[in-house]
C-alpha cells in the first residue's frame, strides 16, 4: 500500500498520514492500479490523481476509471482542469454523459501555447500600464492573473505568472533601489494596521447574527442534493429530485424535529438556530415537527413548552406537524418493504440485541409472506410486548445490524389513541417524514452520523425522495446537567425548584435568569457549524448576555447590604428628586427620576472604619461622593448600636465641585423599595459532574449547597412597577431581572450576570 | 392507671389513628384504581403498579384484538370446529379439517402462551398425515422443537380418527388414521354416495352467465357460464340454499330502433306472435336503418321514450324481442346443462329510483360535472348513480341489485362471475354498499370471482378467421363436430351403438370444452385449443371420462351389478391391507377437504387436479392389485369383491367430481 501511495509522489510522512484513512487508501490504491500503463505516473500526475480521490464524492466513483484515465494521459493536466471536470460528472450524474461535452467543459487536452499566453498577458498588462508605471514593483500583479486565466482558461499558471513577471521586468526595467525600499514600508505599515483590522472583526463577530452567520454556510443547493459526499444516486434520483423541487419551488426547508418528551435546554438552541435560521437566511420554511412516534413519554405540557420557546426564540415555525401523522403512510411503506424482501419480522427478545455485536437474527431469511402474515399479527395485537420487532436489513455504519423498525406497545398515544399497538423507531420514522415533508437540509448532530447510511437507504429502497442529512457538533455545557431524568431528579431531591430553576440551562430556566433570547442566539452563532462536539464553559454565553443587556437595560440603584446614613446638614425641604440617565452614554434611551433625601442607605462595604491604602470610598476620613446626585458625603459620627456595631452613620453634605472631587462614587437609595434578591452560583463545583472519573458519586454528591442566595435588598423606586422579566443594571452589581414570583408589593429579581465575569458571587 | 400509662395510652391511640387514616386514605386510592392516583397519594407499591400497568396493557391489547376480530366478521375457521366421529356415521369426513382443529387444540393446551401458532399438516411418507407446526412454535418459543413436538403430541385429545401418533425427525408428529374409521368411510361412500362434510347452509346467489338481449353468446359468456354453473353446484351439494341468477341485459336504448322496426315489419306483432328466427339479422338490420334513416333514428328515439314510459304497446313489443332473445338463450343452457333464473335489468327499474332516491337522502351523493357520483374508502374511481342526462347507468343497477339480493332474496353470500375486467368496478361497487349499509362484512359475504380472457392458439383474443367474435352455437357445434371426429378415429362408432355414440359424442365435446375452461386458474387467461382438450391422453375431460367408463367396465366385465357390489358392501366394512388399497381409500377421502378449500376463494381448478389425482391413483392400485382373476383362456377364476367395492368407490368420487364440474358422464365409450 505505502508504495502505491509513494508512487503518486507523496512524502513519506504524508503516506503515513494518508495510511491512517483506511478508506481513502483504498481508493488511492485503486486509482494507483487504474493509472498503470496509461502514461507516465510523474509528480504532478501524482498530485493531480491524489487530489481526484480526496475531492471526488464517493457517489460519482462510477466515473472515476474516466477520470483516472484523463489524468494518467495527461489531458488533464492541471487542477482547474481537474475541478472542472469534477464539477462536470456531478452535474451530469443523472444526464446523458457526452464526452464532447466533457472534454470541451475541462479542458481535457488543451494546451496554451507560450504565444498565446504571450499575447493575453500583453494585452492585460497593456490595460494597466499607466498604473503600473507609477507604482512600480510595489503594484500588486496577482489580480492579472486572474485576467489572464480569463482570456485563456487553460492556461498553465506558472507560466502565467513567469510570463507577467516578465513583461513586468521588461516594461520597468531591473528594480531601483527605491524599489527595493518600499516594500519594508509596506511592511511597517500593515503592522499598524494589524489591531484595528482585527478589532474591526472582532465588533463584526459581535454583531453577527444567526442569519448573517447561515448565510455564509456552504450547503447543497436545493435539488442538487446529489453533489453532497455521501449522497446515493439512483435510477430514480433525477426524477424524485425534479418532482421534489416541483413541489417545494426550490425553496430550503429544513425542520426542528424534538421529541415532546422533555423541556428544551441550550443544546436544543444551537439546534433550533442551525435550523430556523438557516431557513430564514435563503427566504425558506421551516417546520416545527413533534417526533411523537414513542407514545409513552408524550405529555401536552410538553408540547406548549416546546413551542414557546422556539418562540420565544425569535422563530415562527412556518407548519408545526408531528410524526404521527404520518403513521398509516409509515404502516403502508412497512409493508412495502416486507414485499421488497426489505425488512422481516423478528422474534429476538429486546435483551438478547442489547449491547456490542449482538447473534444475528435467525429470521433473517423467513419468506416475504410470512413476515408479512406475522406484521399483520403483530398491528393486531396477537403477539405481546418484545415478541415479535419489525427490523430492516440494513447495517449501521457502526456495524449494528438490521434496526428495528417497528415495536410492540400496547399503549395508547396521545394523538391517534387507540388505534395502534405498534410504533415506528426514530430509524425508521425520521428520514421518511424527512422525505414526506420534502425537508431539503436535514441538520442533526454529530451522533447521527451513523444513521446517515441507514437513512439514505431506507428512502431509496422506498424510492421516495431522499433528502441530504449535514451533521454538526452537538453542544455541551460545563457545570450542569440537562437530561430529563436528571433534572427531574434535581427537583425531586429539592435541589432546585422546578424545570425553569435559573440555576439549570433549560430555555424556560435562563428566559426566567434574564437571559434575553438575542443573547442566547448571538451565542449559537458564535459556535459555528464545525462537526466537532464542543463544551461550552457558561462563562462564554453570559458573555452573550452581558453584550445585550449592556446596551439595553436600565440603569438602577440598588444596596444589598444596607448600612443607614442621615445628612445632618440635608441642604433641601423634604425629599428631592434626582434625574437619572437610563443607560449612561445613550441619552436616547432616556432618563429616571430617583428620591433624594436626608435618610439615604449605602452598601455597607462602602464604609470602612479603619483607613487601607487603595480603598477610595468612605472612611472616617475620605469622603465619598453619591452618584447622579451631585454630593459628596463626609462622616460625621459613626453610631454605634448596643451590642457596639455600626448602627448607622452622620454625614454632613456638600455640592460637588471641580475642587473637591472625590476618589469615588457610590451607589445609594432613598426613600427606597424593598425588594427579595436571588443571587445565584453554578449548581455544581466541577466542570462535568457527570464524568464518573471526576465526582464518583454522581451528579448529585457535587450540587453547589450555596448555590442559591436570597437577599433582602434596598432598590431605587424607578423599579416600581416592572414587569415580569424586565431587566435592570444594578449598578455595580450585575444585571437583574424581575421573577414571576413578583408581587406588586414585593419585586423579586434574579441576578441574572455579574457585571465582570470573574465576578462569579456577585 | 398513672399519668404515664394514660399518655402511652394516648400516644399508642393516636398512631393507630394516623395508621387508620393511612389505610383508609390507600383504600380510597385502590378504589380509583389508577396508577396515577396512587402515585399522587404517595402510595407506591411496586408490585401493584406493576400489575395495574400490566393490567392496562392487557386492556389495551384486549381491545385491539376485539376490533381485528370485528374486522375479520368475527368467524373462525372451519378447522376450528371438532365434531364428534359420530357425525360422520352419514357423511363424508373433512379428516384434514378435524386433524387441524385437533392440533390447534393440542397446541393450545400445550402452550397457550404462544400466539396464533400454524398448525401445519400435511400427508406423510411415513404416516398418513403429519404435523409440522413444533418447528415453527419451538422457534418461536426459544425450546427444544422434539420436546415441543412431544408436548403437543401429549396433548392430542384421544379422537376416534387417529389410530396412533409418533413423533420423527426434529419434532414432526406423525399421525397414522384410524384403519376401521377410513374403512367406515368408504363403504359409506359406496353405500350412500357421496355426501357433503359439515357445513353451516346459507342462502347463496349466484349471478353469472348474463348476456344482453338480441345479442348473440360469444366464447366470453361461455366461461361465465361454465364457472357459476360450477360454483352453483358444489353450493348445492354443499347444502347451501342457492338461487341462480342471470342477470340479462334487457333495458336500454337499442330497444327503441328493435321496437320501431319491429314495428315496421311486423305490425299485428301485438296479436300475432313476430316470426323472427334469427334475431342477429333483426338486430343489424335495425341498426343500420338507424345509422342511415334521420326520420327512422327519430322513431326509435320516441320509442324508448313510450317503452320507459310502460306503454303498452311497446312494452308488447319489447317482450316479444326478449321472449325471441332468451328462447335462444335456452336453448344454449340446455346442451350445457345449465340452469338459471332470467332476471334482467328491467326488473330493477323502480328499485333504481327507489336507491337514488335513498342514496340522495343519506347525503351520499356528490355533484360531478353535472353527474352525481358516489365515493367509498377504497375505491378509486367512484360509482356514477345518475348520468348528467338523469339516466341511470350500470353502477345504478347494481346497486340496486345489491339491495334486492340482500333485503329481499335475504342472500347472505352474494357471488358475481364476471370477466377480471369488472374487479374494480365490482371493488367499488362493494365498497359503496358497505359504506351505505347494505351489508356488514361480517354478517355477509361478497365475491367477484373474474376471470381471464380465452385466447386463441394464436395466444390473441379468440376470434373467428374472419376476425369477428366467435358465436357460441358455433363454438358448440363445432366441438360436437371434433369429437365425433375423435371418436370415430377411435372406432368407437363400431363399439357402441348409434345412441350411445351420441351420448358419448355429447359428453365429450361438452365436457371436454368445460373442464379446459375449469382446469385452469381462472384468474388467467387460457388458450383454447379443441386438439389439447379433446387430446386422450393427460389431464383431459376426454381421457377421465373415458377412465371412468373403464372403471365401471370392471365390474361389469366380472358380471357383477352396482347393487350387488352395494350389497357386498353392506356384508361388511371394506378391508384395505395392501399399500395401494389403502392409498386409493385416503385419496379418495379427501375431496371433502377440496370442496371446502373451493369455498374458501371459489378457485375451482383444484377439483380438477384432484380428479386427475384419483384416476393416477386408481391406475396405481389397479397395476398391483388384481380386482378379478381369470386364467390363460380368459375364463374368470376369482373375482375380489373388497376391491370391486373399492372401484365402486372410485367411481362415485370421479362422478360426484364431473357433475360439479357440470360434465356428464357415459356409462360407455
Amino acid at each position: 500500500m505505502a508504495e502505491k501511495l509513494k508512487s503518486l509522489g507523496l512524502s513519506d510522512q504524508k503516506v503515513k498520514e494518508t495510511l491512517k484513512n483506511e478508506s481513502l487508501t483504498v481508493i488511492l490504491a485503486d486509482i494507483v492500479d487504474q493509472a498503470q500503463g496509461k502514461g507516465e505516473l510523474n509528480k504532478s500526475v501524482g498530485n493531480l490523481l491524489y487530489n481526484l480521490g480526496t475531492k471526488l464524492p464517493r457517489q460519482f466513483h462510477t466515473r472515476l476509471p474516466l477520470l483516472v484515465e484523463y489524468v494518467a494521459r495527461a489531458q488533464i493536466n492541471q487542477e482547474a482542469k481537474l475541478t472542472a471536470a469534477i464539477k462536470f460528472v456531478q452535474d451530469h450524474a443523472m444526464k446523458e454523459f457526452n464526452t464532447a461535452e466533457f472534454e470541451k467543459a475541462c479542458g481535457a487536452g488543451v494546451e496554451v501555447s507560450q504565444d498565446e499566453i504571450e499575447a493575453a498577458v500583453a494585452q492585460v498588462i497593456k490595460k494597466h500600464k499607466e498604473v503600473i508605471l507609477k507604482q512600480r514593483y510595489q503594484y500588486n500583479t496577482g489580480p492579472l492573473m486572474g485576467q489572464v486565466r480569463a482570456i485563456l482558461q487553460w492556461a498553465d499558471s506558472r507560466k502565467v505568472k513567469e510570463e507577467i513577471d516578465l513583461q513586468i521586468l521588461t516594461l520597468l526595467g531591473p528594480k531601483k533601489e527605491e524599489d527595493l525600499v518600499k516594500p519594508v514600508k509596506k511592511k511597517t505599515e500593515k503592522k499598524e494596521n494589524k489591531p484595528e483590522v482585527a478589532q474591526v472583526q472582532h465588533t463584526e463577530k459581535q454583531s453577527l447574527t444567526m442569519t448573517d452567520f447561515l448565510k455564509t454556510v456552504h450547503f447543497h443547493a436545493p435539488g442538487q442534493n446529489h453533489k453532497t459526499e455521501g449522497y446515493v444516486i439512483t435510477e430514480n434520483t433525477s426524477r424524485l429530485l425534479q418532482e421534489h423541487l416541483k413541489i417545494t419551488g426550490g425553496q430550503v426547508r429544513t425542520r426542528f424535529p424534538p421529541e415532546p418528551n422533555g423541556i428544551l435546554h441550550i443544546g436544543h438552541a444551537k439546534a433550533i438556530n442551525i435550523n430556523f435560521g438557516y431557513a430564514a437566511a435563503n427566504n425558506g420554511m421551516c417546520f416545527l415537527r413533534y417526533d411523537d412516534t414513542n407514545p409513552e413519554k408524550e405529555e401536552e405540557k410538553f408540547f406548549v413548552g416546546i413551542k414557546n420557546m422556539v418562540e420565544w426564540l425569535g422563530y415562527k415555525p412556518h407548519q408545526i406537524t408531528h410524526s404521527s401523522d404520518n403513521f398509516q403512510q409509515l404502516y403502508e411503506w412497512a409493508v412495502t418493504l416486507i414485499k421488497k424482501d426489505l425488512a422481516y419480522v423478528c422474534h429476538q427478545r429486546p435483551e438478547e440485541v442489547r449491547g456490542h455485536d449482538p447473534p444475528p437474527s435467525p429470521w433473517r431469511e423467513r419468506p416475504i409472506h410470512e413476515s408479512l402474515q406475522l406484521f399483520e399479527d403483530m398491528k393486531n395485537g396477537k403477539f405481546d410486548e418484545g415478541e415479535a420487532t419489525l427490523r430492516l436489513k440494513t447495517m449501521l455504519e457502526e456495524g449494528k445490524m438490521d434496526p428495528v423498525a417497528y415495536r410492540i406497545k400496547f399503549i395508547a398515544h396521545h394523538r391517534t389513541g387507540d388505534t395502534w399497538c405498534i410504533y415506528p423507531t426514530y430509524d425508521y420514522t425520521h428520514c421518511l417524514c424527512d422525505s414526506i415533508e420534502h425537508i431539503t437540509h436535514s441538520l442533526c448532530t454529530k451522533e447521527f452520523q451513523a444513521r446517515r447510511s441507514s437513512y439514505y437507504w431506507l428512502c431509496n429502497a422506498l424510492d421516495v425522495y431522499c433528502p441530504v442529512q449535514w451533521e454538526y457538533g452537538r453542544l455541551n455545557m460545563h457545570y450542569t446537567v440537562v437530561s430529563k431524568r436528571k433534572i427531574a431528579k434535581l427537583i425531586s431531591e429539592g435541589f432546585v425548584r422546578d424545570w425553569d430553576d435559573p440555576r439549570l440551562f433549560t430555555l424556560s430556566a435562563l428566559r426566567r435568569r434574564g437571559f434575553p433570547q438575542e443573547a442566547i442566539n448571538n451565542f449559537c452563532a458564535t459556535l459555528g457549524l464545525t462537526g466537532a462536539q464542543i463544551i461550552i464553559h457558561p462563562d462564554a454565553l453570559e458573555a452573550c448576555v452581558r453584550d445585550v443587556l449592556n446596551v439595553t437595560s436600565h440603569r438602577a440603584m440598588a444596596v444589598l447590604n444596607p448600612l443607614r446614613v442621615i445628612i445632618t446638614n440635608y441642604p433641601n425641604k423634604g425629599p428631592t428628586n434626582v434625574t437619572v440617565p437610563n443607560i449612561p452614554g445613550n441619552d436616547s434611551a432616556g432618563t429616571h427620576t430617583v428620591i433624594f433625601d436626608e435618610e439615604v442607605w449605602i452598601e455597607s462595604s462602602d464604609f470602612q472604619e479603619v483607613e487601607e491604602k487603595g480603598y477610595r470610598r468612605l472612611t472616617p476620613s475620605q469622603s465619598v461622593g453619591l452618584r447622579h446626585c451631585g454630593y459628596i458625603i463626609q462622616v460625621q459620627e459613626v453610631v454605634r448600636n448596643a451590642q457596639g456595631g455600626i448602627d448607622h452613620l452622620k454625614v454632613t453634605c456638600h455640592k460637588t465641585t471641580d475642587a473637591n472631587k472625590p476618589k469615588a462614587f457610590i451607589q445609594w437609595v432613598s426613600k427606597p423599595l424593598k425588594c427579595e434578591v436571588r443571587l445565584y452560583e453554578r449548581l455544581f463545583n466541577h466542570k462535568s459532574p457527570e464524568d464518573p472519573s471526576v465526582v464518583p458519586g454522581g451528579f448529585l454528591t457535587d450540587i453547589n449547597t450555596n448555590s442559591l442566595n436570597v437577599l433582602s435588598a434596598l432598590v431605587d423606586v424607578s423599579v416600581k412597577g416592572a414587569q415580569v422579566l424586565q431587566k435592570f443594571q444594578f449598578e455595580r452589581f450585575g444585571y437583574f431581572s424581575v421573577d414571576p414570583d413578583s408581587t406588586p408589593d414585593n419585586l423579586v429579581f434574579n441576578c441574572t450576570v455579574g457585571l465582570k465575569e470573574d465576578k462569579g458571587k456577585v | 392507671m398513672s399519668e404515664a400509662e394514660l399518655r402511652q395510652h394516648h400516644l399508642r391511640v393516636v398512631k393507630m389513628e394516623e395508621e387508620a387514616e393511612r389505610l383508609a386514605s390507600s383504600l380510597g386510592a385502590l378504589m380509583t384504581g389508577t396508577a396515577e392516583a396512587l402515585e399522587t397519594k404517595g402510595l407506591v407499591d411496586k408490585e401493584l403498579t406493576d400489575l395495574l400497568n400490566e393490567n392496562k396493557k392487557l386492556k389495551y391489547r384486549t381491545n385491539i384484538l376485539k376490533r381485528r376480530v370485528a374486522q375479520m366478521g368475527g368467524k373462525s375457521s372451519s378447522s376450528d370446529t371438532i365434531l364428534s366421529p359420530d357425525s360422520f356415521k352419514d357423511q363424508m369426513c373433512n379428516i384434514l379439517g378435524q386433524l387441524e382443529g385437533i392440533f390447534s387444540r393440542a397446541i393450545q393446551s400445550a402452550y397457550p402462551e404462544a400466539t396464533s401458532p400454524v398448525v401445519q399438516i400435511q400427508l406423510s411418507k411415513h404416516a398418513d398425515y403429519q404435523c409440522n407446526a413444533a418447528m415453527a412454535l419451538a422457534k418461536s418459543l426459544k425450546k427444544n422443537p422434539r420436546e415441543v413436538g412431544e408436548k403437543i403430541l401429549n396433548n392430542v385429545a384421544t379422537n376416534p380418527l387417529i389410530a396412533k401418533m409418533d413423533l420423527s425427525g426434529p419434532g414432526f408428529v406423525n399421525v397414522f388414521l384410524n384403519q376401521d374409521f377410513i374403512r367406515q368411510q368408504v363403504t359409506n361412500l359406496v353405500m350412500k354416495g357421496v355426501t357433503p362434510p359439515p357445513t353451516t347452509p346459507m342462502r347463496v346467489v349466484i349471478d353469472f352467465s348474463s348476456p344482453n338481449i338480441a345479442k348473440e353468446m360469444h366464447v366470453g359468456h361461455l366461461r361465465s357460464t361454465v364457472i357459476g354453473e360450477s360454483i352453483a353446484r358444489l353450493m348445492e351439494f354443499l347444502g347451501h340454499n342457492v338461487l341462480r341468477l342471470n342477470h340479462l341485459g334487457d333495458w336500454g336504448t337499442q330497444f327503441g330502433m328493435l321496437i320501431a322496426h319491429l314495428q315496421d315489419k311486423f305490425p299485428n306483432f301485438a296479436t300475432s306472435p313476430p316470426p323472427i328466427s334469427d334475431l342477429q339479422t333483426f338486430y343489424k338490420e335495425s341498426k343500420a336503418r338507424f345509422d342511415e334513416d334521420e326520420p327512422f333514428k327519430k322513431r326509435a328515439y320516441e320509442a324508448v321514450v313510450k317503452l320507459q314510459a310502460h306503454d303498452p304497446k311497446h312494452i308488447k313489443g319489447w317482450e316479444e324481442i326478449c321472449e325471441i332473445s332468451k328462447k335462444e338463450f335456452k336453448k344454449v343452457y340446455k346442451r350445457l346443462g345449465v340452469v338459471l333464473v332470467d332476471r334482467g335489468e328491467s326488473f330493477y327499474q323502480s328499485r333504481m329510483e327507489d336507491i337514488v332516491k335513498s342514496l340522495g337522502a343519506a347525503g351520499m351523493l356528490e355533484e360531478d360535472e353535472g353527474r352525481k357520483v358516489m365515493f367509498a374508502e377504497g375505491a378509486d374511481i367512484p360509482l356514477t348513480i345518475v348520468k348528467s342526462d338523469g339516466g341511470f347507468t350500470y353502477d345504478t343497477s347494481d346497486m340496486a341489485c345489491m339491495k334486492q339480493r340482500i333485503e329481499e332474496e335475504l342472500g347472505q353470500w352474494l357471488i358475481y362471475v364476471t370477466d377480471a375486467g369488472q374487479s374494480q368496478h365490482f371493488k367499488t361497487l362493494f365498497a359503496c354498499a358497505k359504506k351505505v349499509g347494505f351489508y356488514a362484512p361480517d354478517r355477509i359475504r361478497v365475491s367477484h370471482v373474474p376471470f381471464g380472457v380465452v385466447l386463441g392458439e394464436d395466444k390473441k383474443r379468440f376470434k373467428t378467421r374472419s376476425g369477428e367474435t366467435v358465436r357460441l352455437v358455433d363454438l358448440l357445434d363445432e366441438g360436437l363436430q371434433r369429437s365425433e371426429e375423435k371418436l370415430r378415429e377411435k372406432e368407437r362408432d363400431k363399439a357402441l351403438t348409434q345412441e350411445e355414440f351420441t351420448r358419448a359424442r355429447d359428453a365429450v365435446a361438452y365436457g371436454c370444452v368445460k373442464y379446459a375452461d375449469l382446469s385452469h386458474d381462472r384468474a388467467r387467461d387460457y388458450v383454447f385449443s379443441f386438439d389439447r382438450m379433446l387430446d386422450f391422453r393427460g389431464n383431459t375431460a376426454a381421457y377421465l371420462l373415458y377412465a371412468l367408463t373403464r372403471i365401471r367396465s370392471i365390474a361389469r366385465t366380472a358380471g357383477v351389478s352396482s347393487e350387488e357390489v352395494v350389497s357386498m358392501a353392506q356384508k361388511g366394512t371394506v378391508e384395505l391391507d395392501h399399500e395401494k388399497e389403502w392409498k386409493l381409500a385416503r385419496t379418495l377421502l379427501k375431496l371433502p377437504d377440496v370442496l371446502i378449500r373451493i369455498t374458501d376463494d371459489l378457485y375451482l381448478h383444484p377439483l380438477c387436479e384432484y380428479l386427475y389425482e384419483v384416476s393416477s391413483v386408481f391406475t396405481e392400485f389397479y397395476d398391483n392389485c388384481y380386482c378379478v382373476e381369470k386364467d390363460s383362456s380368459g375364463k374368470i377364476v376369482k373375482i375380489n369383491n373388497n376391491r370391486l367395492v373399492l372401484c365402486e368407490a372410485t367411481a362415485a368420487v370421479m362422478e360426484k367430481c364431473f357433475f360439479l364440474l357440470g360434465i356428464n358422464t357415459v356409462s360407455k365409450m
